[in-house]
């Protein structure tokens, strides 16, 4: 089995030169629609990447492809610098976690856990041990007896987990299995996946259409949108430079204005310009072309009708609606300089100062590097 | 003429009228008492040719005489015997009113005691002694047909004409190629003989016999029942059998070439009779016994059995013409010595212990 | 039941919409419904499981007579069963060769038709249930269903026309200068004719459970290792084993109690039991030892059941309990 990506060379010098994963314009066709296009990306040892998208954008597709259920119809994945197209899932040096899970109902959290151990050929008098040790590393200690359907929900995250790992593999595939949990669970096992990754050091990708998700766990973030890789980055810079219209929308800006581009960069909506930035050349907006700015509604200050930022830069308007978070109070407001538009503002220090109610009129203001502009025709026709 | 009784009435006197002009050999005193019509009367009866023929030369006839209908009811004589048997046991009215059985069949019924007297049919005087069943008290039965289980065979297989002996069974070229009854019904007594018994030993020692069918499932025979056996035939499945001659006759009539004879160790021949199931009111039974007295008379066995190929017990019938000089159908006093007859009453006291012989070696 | 509204009020405002009549009948239904005593309700259950009950009451009821029957002896002098009791009519089995021949031929058909069907069911079931082509699984639910409407008797009646000396296999073959082969009235017919007969049967009992195994739990035993072979004995089998068990079931019951494919291919001589008890019955008018014999197939039958499910655990039909 030469072929087989377990067979790929491991001398250290030669596994610190290649990359875990690399996607060479893969593509996916199912009858006439491309469910994944031209999709290329590269994926560091030990890193934990995590693919971003709303549902039907192909992120499962994309990790169907690496794993090896399905073949590409154009492109090539390599794992750990060999080529394995030809290689079945089976033969794949890959751990995976389900959307649904997927645990063996007739076996025991335990029998789970050894399955792929059993299956990779392990020694069986090391198996026990194993699969103690890792129902340790998921906090599971005493309930391998326990059939999946005697534990809860957390619980059997953790099995899932466990199986996907128990056998040391070279990347870990996680397709949404947070996605069902409640919040609270949510978050706790978001810590988890983040503690066993980096307590293991193993390669991941993770596939959400949770943007809080995303930039909690990962160190590297795709963006997808109908089978396209929008932006590729570390989540700081994807989150502080979107580049494209819909990654800012998607990461949950706030507000999207519409206008005319103009040079400088700015937006001219009405008689106002607002000088704002274009975080990617690729998508700027061309002087005089339709142009959407997307506004950070955690940027955008609000001062009360009396006081006021520095002239020239602020637009009254009215509170229309106030909700209070807890830790943050959300303003929806009108402005009517800016034809009626509807803008979001979010006060992160409700203590520090008076909150306005419904009908209050304040002044708001921003900073132009937090008006992201963009050219319009990359947005069809969605109003925020 | 909406009245139905003066329809029903019309009817009835229109049914008289004609039996007069047909003379019906009903004698004046009778005629003078009879009891109301039922309006209709229930024959069990055997399908295809046998329910065609009896309704062509006894149930229609009867009707026209009578003005009473018959509607011929095809349940399995082995099925509806049961029936009768359980509506008997329970006072209840039985699902007929005449049953057209073999008289080995018919006897197990006159043994339990669930048949009506049929001694007194005005036709039984002028009949073949035959009609009456042998071994049996009184008249619980009447015979009205021979039949003969004939060597049937296919011409082209015997170029040098018919077999004289039943042993061509045995020849390995027929192996898989042959038929029997499935419950070996009417070739016991030849198989005693074959197998070097005496027919006289029968019921006392069948030895023989079950030596011979032993050999004879060596043969791989195909079992099965009266239809089956044209089928065969027609489809070439066998070459040799041991069926009722009626069978090889309409397979013939079908267009295959089928040829019958009685070889020289003889046949069996049986009779087929009709009785009728106690538990009908007066007036059924008296009807039903009409009815049968009717089947018995030469009028309509002539017709009817000119249909099935079988020599009745009517006197004066004329063969038809296919079957003048047949063996299988036996006119003659030298005709019948060739013949095997079992009395029906041993064949019913044994049937079970035969099947079960017969199943063994066959089953095994 | 309260007036609707729209017609309390006197007539100020818009004219109401009529009020339909299938919306009077519903609040009628409505009101009985609601003034039902909620203790009716374990009454009613028990009411509409009534007619089962009965069925299998009925069927209890038969089978005490039938074991009455068979501890009484037929006299064949007067075709009467006798008034004593005794086991005569099972010693006589016990000792009786077609009994055993017959036995052990319905028995072994059981085990050859219920693993062939199993066997053959499964990947019919599998791609029924897998396959991503409409235009497949139509196809497929066709031959399943098609089947049903052409019942026992008339398939096996296409089954002589087929297989016989002058059929259609033997004609294709005569054309390449072969046979005519005897194809029919063999055990391995009757066989042959049970399979294709049960096969839809398998095939119905076994799809639902497929079904129900998520291609996810398959794609996860891939991703720990296992081969399509090792995923197939170790998790998908397993986990279809109610749907196996219920079709083993059903083809195993009803191939045990089969009586027209061996009375119709078997040429008379591959008797299955329940062609025995038919003759004991209609031909020899025995329905002592009919009843005995009766009596001994459906212990088989119940104990065949029974192995069966003993076998798949407890809660292997879906019925509560573990999964
Ligand atoms: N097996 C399939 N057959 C047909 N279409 C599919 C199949 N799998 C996915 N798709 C389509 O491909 C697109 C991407 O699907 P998927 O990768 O599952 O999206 P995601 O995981 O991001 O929700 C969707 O439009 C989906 O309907
Ligand atoms: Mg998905």
């Amino acid at each position: 089995m030469t072929s087989t990506a377990e067979a790929v060379p491991r001398t250290r010098a030669h596994a610190e030169a290649v990359p875990a994963v690399e996607a060479l314009g893969l593509g996916r066709r199912y009858g006439t629609v491309w469910a994944l296009e031209d999709a290329s990306f590269r994926l560091e040892r030990g890193q934990f990447l995590t693919v971003l998208g709303p549902s039907g954008s192909g992120k499962s597709t994309l990790l169907k492809l690496v794993a090896g259920f399905e073949r590409p119809d154009r492109g090539h994945v390599r794992l750990f610098g060999a080529e394995v197209d030809t290689v079945p899932p089976h033969r794949r040096p890959i751990g995976m976690v389900f959307q649904r899970l997927a645990l063996f109902p007739h076996m025991t959290a335990a029998g789970n856990i050894a399955f792929p151990l059993e299956m990779r050929r392990f020694d069986p008098r090391e198996i026990p041990a194993r699969v103690e040790r890792f129902l340790e590393l998921v906090r599971l200690r005493g309930l391998g007896h326990r059939r999946p359907h005697e534990l809860s929900g957390g619980q059997q995250q953790r099995v899932a987990i466990a199986r996907a790992l128990v056998f040391e593999p070279g990347l870990l595939l996680l397709d949404e299995p947070l996605a069902s949990l409640d919040v609270r669970l949510k978050e706790e096992m978001q810590l988890e996946f983040r503690r066993i990754q980096r307590e293991l050091g193993v390669t991941t990708i993770n596939v959400t259409h949770d943007q809080r998700e995303a930039l909690v766990l990962s160190d590297r973030v795709i963006v997808m949108q109908g089978g396209r890789i929008l932006q590729e980055g570390e989540p700081e810079t994807v989150w502080r430079d979107p580049a494209h219209p819909f990654v800012a929308r998607f990461l949950g800006v706030g507000t999207m204005l519409r206008g005319l581009a103009e040079a400088g960069p700015a937006i001219r909506i009405g008689d106002r310009r607002l000088p704002g930035r274009a975080p990617n050349p690729a998508t700027a907006p061309r002087p005089g072309r339709p142009a959407v700015a997307a506004l950070r509604a955690e940027r955008v200050r609000i001062f009360a009708a009396s006081g006021s930022p520095a002239p020239g830069t602020g637009f009254a308007c009215r509170v229309t609606d106030t909700v209070f978070e807890g830790d943050r109070v959300l303003y929806e407001l009108i402005v009517p300089e800016l034809g009626e538009v509807r803008l979001r503002a979010v006060d992160l220090d409700p203590g520090g100062h008076a909150r306005y109610r419904p009908g209050t009129q304040v002044t708001v203001a921003w900073s132009p590097d937090d008006l992201l502009l963009f050219d319009a025709s990359l947005e069809p026709g969605s109003d925020p | 003429m909406n009245d139905p009784s003066f329809f029903t009435s019309r009817r009835r006197l229109l049914g008289s009228a004609t039996a007069l002009a047909a003379g019906f050999a009903v004698p004046a005193v009778l005629r003078a008492q009879e009891p109301a019509k039922p309006a209709e009367l229930i024959v069990r009866a055997w399908g295809g040719v046998w329910v065609d023929s009896l309704k062509k030369g006894v149930s229609d006839p009867f009707t026209a005489k009578t003005g009473i209908r018959i509607r011929h009811d095809l349940t399995e004589d082995n099925e509806i015997k049961p029936r009768i048997w359980a509506a008997v046991q329970q006072g209840r009215t039985p699902p007929i009113h005449v049953n057209w059985d073999t008289t080995a069949n018919a006897t197990s019924s006159a043994l339990r005691g669930v048949c009506e007297s049929l001694a007194d049919l005005p036709n039984l005087a002028k009949v073949l002694p035959l009609a009456k069943p042998i071994g049996l008290e009184g008249v619980p039965i009447v015979n009205l047909y021979s039949y003969v289980y004939v060597l049937a065979y296919r011409p082209e297989v015997f170029p040098g004409g018919a077999p004289t002996s039943w042993s061509v069974l045995l020849e390995p070229r027929f192996k898989g190629r042959i038929a029997l009854y499935n419950d070996g019904i009417g070739f016991h007594p030849v198989a005693q003989v074959m197998g070097g018994g005496k027919v006289s030993d029968i019921p006392g020692n069948m030895e023989p016999c079950w030596a011979f069918i032993r050999k004879l499932k060596e043969q791989k025979p195909l079992l099965g029942e009266d239809p089956d056996f044209t089928n065969w035939f027609q489809k070439g499945e066998i070459d040799v059998a041991c069926t009722i001659s009626s069978n090889a006759r309409e397979a013939k009539a079908k267009g295959v070439n089928v040829a019958w004879t009685v070889p020289k160790e003889g046949a069996k021949v049986d009779t087929d009779g009709m009785w009728i199931p106690k538990g009908l009111t007066a007036n059924e039974l008296y009807w039903a016994k009409r009815y049968i007295d009717f089947a018995l008379s030469t009028e309509a066995q002539q017709v009817w059995l000119d249909g099935l190929g079988l020599p009745g017990v009517a006197p004066g019938l004329r063969p038809p013409a296919d079957l003048v000089g047949d063996p299988s159908y036996p006119t003659t006093e030298k005709d019948f010595e060739r013949l095997i007859l079992i009395p029906p009453r041993i064949q019913a006291e044994h049937t079970a212990e035969w099947f079960a012989r017969f199943k063994e070696i066959m089953q095994s | 039941m309260a007036l609707s509204p729209g017609r309390s009020g006197l007539g100020a405002g818009p004219s109401p919409a009529p009020y339909r009549l299938s919306w009077r009948i519903l609040d009628a239904l409505e009101a009985v419904a609601a003034r039902w005593p909620a203790r009716a309700e374990g009454a009613i259950r028990w009411l509409l499981l009534l007619p089962a009950l009965l069925v299998v009451g009925l069927l209890v009821f038969g089978l005490l007579v039938m074991g009455d029957a068979s501890l009484r002896v037929m006299d064949f002098r007067t075709y009467r069963l006798s008034e004593q009791h005794s086991l005569a009519n099972y010693v006589r089995l016990w000792g009786w060769g077609a009994f055993h021949a017959t036995l052990w031929r319905s028995l072994g058909a059981t085990l050859l038709v219920t693993l062939l069907c199993l066997v053959l069911a499964f990947p019919y079931a599998r791609a029924l249930t897998r396959t991503s082509s409409a235009r497949l699984r139509r196809l497929l639910l066709v031959g399943l269903f098609l089947p049903f409407f052409v019942g026992q008797v008339v398939r096996a009646y296409g089954w002589l026309v087929i297989l016989g000396q002058q059929g259609l296999v033997n004609q294709v073959l005569g054309l390449l200068g072969l046979g005519p082969y005897r194809l029919l009235f063999a055990y391995e017919t009757v066989l042959f004719g049970l399979v294709q007969y049960m096969l839809p049967f398998a095939v119905l009992m076994l799809a639902p459970a497929l079904a129900a195994i998520p291609e996810e739990i398959e794609r996860a035993a891939a991703s720990c290792g296992a081969s399509p072979v090792r995923a197939l004995l170790r998790i998908v089998l397993p986990m279809a084993r109610p749907g196996l068990v219920a079709a083993a079931l059903v083809v195993a019951t009803l191939t045990l109690t089969d009586f027209a494919m061996p009375a119709i291919l078997g040429g008379g001589t591959n008797d299955f039991l329940a062609n025995l008890v038919h003759d004991q019955f209609f031909r020899t008018s025995n329905a002592g030892l009919g009843s005995a014999i009766a009596l001994v197939l459906t212990f088989l039958g119940t104990t065949v059941a029974g192995l069966l499910l003993a076998l798949a655990g407890p809660g292997a039909l879906g019925v509560r309990g573990a999964r």
